[in-house]
């Protein structure tokens, strides 16, 4: 692993009295993609949440080196973590412009210069949203919206680009349009991803590494290519975690 | 004709106030997405500052000013101390915080000033013009001219700055504003301080006319409220809109419809509101599709 740009040691996250994550190690390196898999439950919503500082916890967490424990979920997104949240986040009354032009509201003053040509490089990889820039974005299709919600997540030039269930509710031959793109977002906008997926193949496919998850545990991690012939992620999806 | 005319011209004079109460409401609910019942208080206290500035010689437009200022900074405080403990509440508590507000300023602005009514100087003058057989008078004109401009402004506000477009996206999407490094806090904040800043502007716009009271505004706020469900309260066009057709609807119903006359009129713009919420619910203008509440 080359030097990490998230590092995070022990996390345990809590719902109330219930305890969603125990003690989570989980490293992404610089320009890395990282599948998170696991079954719905396994806690991988939670671990992004967390990351991203919306979802509080116990343990370390270190961005870049510097501890990111006890920030906010605005300040965590100016230091440079997106999140393309479940659902897609969308703010279905404002255009697509308006929505893309908010993801680059957050930017720090020396990345201000560059938004324009960011805006237009969103609309190179998403040519679609450059037809419908003027729409009100909650009349956009699902696939749409859920590129509006990585465009706009890249307005903010992102470090550290966290896409939750990408694929939900999309048409097979749309999602596998969709990681090609995300493939090719870690080259040209030079960001490290950890994608949260059910869909093993088509994540294990583009990703460099994976985490699986069960039970809010870490169950396996290791080289994205290891988990390919499948036997690791059936026993997690079907809930037999790393016991026999 | 002349006449009916000048029927429709005062309605929509009485009107102007209602709308401008209306965008207040509108402001917070585009900006907060919930309905503020102390609205008008908020306004007459606004009005209140502005007397004191004026009975200690400060000039009206500064006077004027001056409130604004102070009004958003109240809004600012009020969103800040008191809504934010109630933030993921729900709905009703919200709702019951601005009406303990409407009856605690009521009380305050009672002690303090009594409920005495004062006049309040009209900063246009008591000039009259007259065309076509028309009258107007200089306090009219000058409210039309001081809506359409506090409207253009929140149009522009929200429409064409940066400002807008996160208050806006914060009242739409919290959550996913979080994520895009909006402080959501600071944003409701603000948007509770520009509805508290329009709401100065149409105390003054009323308080000439109704003469300045504690209760100046709770009569009219019922009636704003009728405006915003008439027109729409997520268009603030629509808010403003509605406000214009209940102070005509009230006033010809009062001069036209037999046995309407005097207070009895104001029968006709509530009836005028429940048959067009019968037929759009979300309003003339409105969107059907609200933000939380």
């Amino acid at each position: 692993m080359s030097e990490a740009l998230l590092e995070a040691r022990r996390l345990v996250a809590r719902y109330g009295s219930v305890e969603v994550l125990h003690e989570i190690d989980l490293g992404v390196a610089a320009g890395e993609i990282v599948a998170l898999l696991g079954a719905n439950g396994a806690g991988k919503t939670t671990l992004l949440r967390a990351i991203s500082r919306v979802v509080s916890t116990r343990g370390e967490m270190e961005l870049a080196g510097v501890s990111i424990v006890g920030w906010s979920g605005a300040r965590t997104a100016r230091a440079g973590v997106g999140h393309v949240p479940e659902g897609r986040g969308t703010f279905l009354d404002l255009t697509v412009a308006e929505n893309l032009r908010l993801g680059g509201l957050a930017r720090t003053r020396e990345q201000r210069s560059s938004a324009r040509t960011d805006l237009d490089q969103v609309y190179a990889t998403f040519p679609v949203l450059a037809d419908m820039r003027r729409r009100a974005a909650g009349l956009l299709s699902g696939g749409q919206q859920q590129m509006l919600a990585i465009g706009r997540a890249l307005m903010a030039r992102p470090r550290l680009l966290l896409i939750d269930e990408p694929s939900l509710g999309l048409a097979p031959m749309v999602t596998r349009q969709l990681f090609d793109t995300l493939a090719r977002i870690r080259d040209e906008w030079a960001t490290s991803l950890l994608i949260a997926e059910q869909n093993a193949r088509l994540s294990l496919h583009i990703a460099d590494r994976a985490v699986i998850l069960t039970g809010g545990r870490v169950a396996a991690a290791g080289p994205a290519a290891s988990f390919r012939d499948g036997d690791v992620i059936k026993r997690a999806y079907l809930g037999g975690g790393t016991r026999k | 004709m002349t006449e009916l005319l000048q029927q429709l011209l005062d309605g929509l004079s009485s009107g102007l106030v209602y709308g401008m109460l209306a965008l207040a409401l509108s402001v917070v609910f585009q900006g907060t997405g919930m309905l503020n019942f102390a609205q008008g208080e908020m306004a007459t206290l606004s009005a209140y500052a502005t007397l004191v500035l004026l009975l200690a010689g400060v000039p009206f437009w500064v006077a004027l000013g001056l409130a604004v200022l102070v009004s958003a900074a109240g809004g600012a405080l009020i969103e800040r101390v008191l809504v934010r403990r109630l933030e993921g509440a729900g709905e009703l508590p919200l709702l019951t915080m601005s009406v303990a507000l409407l009856l605690g300023l009521n009380a305050v602005m009672s002690i303090v000033w009594t409920t005495d009514p004062r006049t309040f100087p009209s900063p246009f003058g008591d000039g009259l013009m007259e065309a076509a057989g028309l009258r107007m008078t200089a306090q009219q004109v000058g409210s039309l001219i001081t809506l359409v401009a506090v409207m253009a402004a929140t149009a522009l506000l929200f429409n064409r700055t940066s400002v807008g477009l996160r208050l806006r996206a914060v009242a739409q999407n919290p959550a996913s504003a979080t994520l895009l490094g909006q402080h959501q806090g600071r944003w409701l904040m603000a948007g509770w301080a520009i509805a508290a800043a329009v709401g100065a502007f149409g105390a003054v716009v009323a308080a000439p006319v109704l003469t300045l009271t504690p209760g100046m505004m709770t009569f009219p706020l019922l009636l704003a409220l009728a405006a915003g469900t008439l027109g729409g309260l997520s268009s603030r066009v629509g808010a403003v809109v509605g406000g214009v057709l209940i102070g005509v609807a009230n006033n010809l119903a009062g001069r036209y419809v037999p046995g309407l006359d005097g207070d009895l009129a104001i029968v006709a713009p509530f009836a005028l509101t429940a048959v067009v919420v019968a037929l759009r619910p979300a309003g003339l203008l409105g969107r059907t599709r609200t933000v939380r509440v």
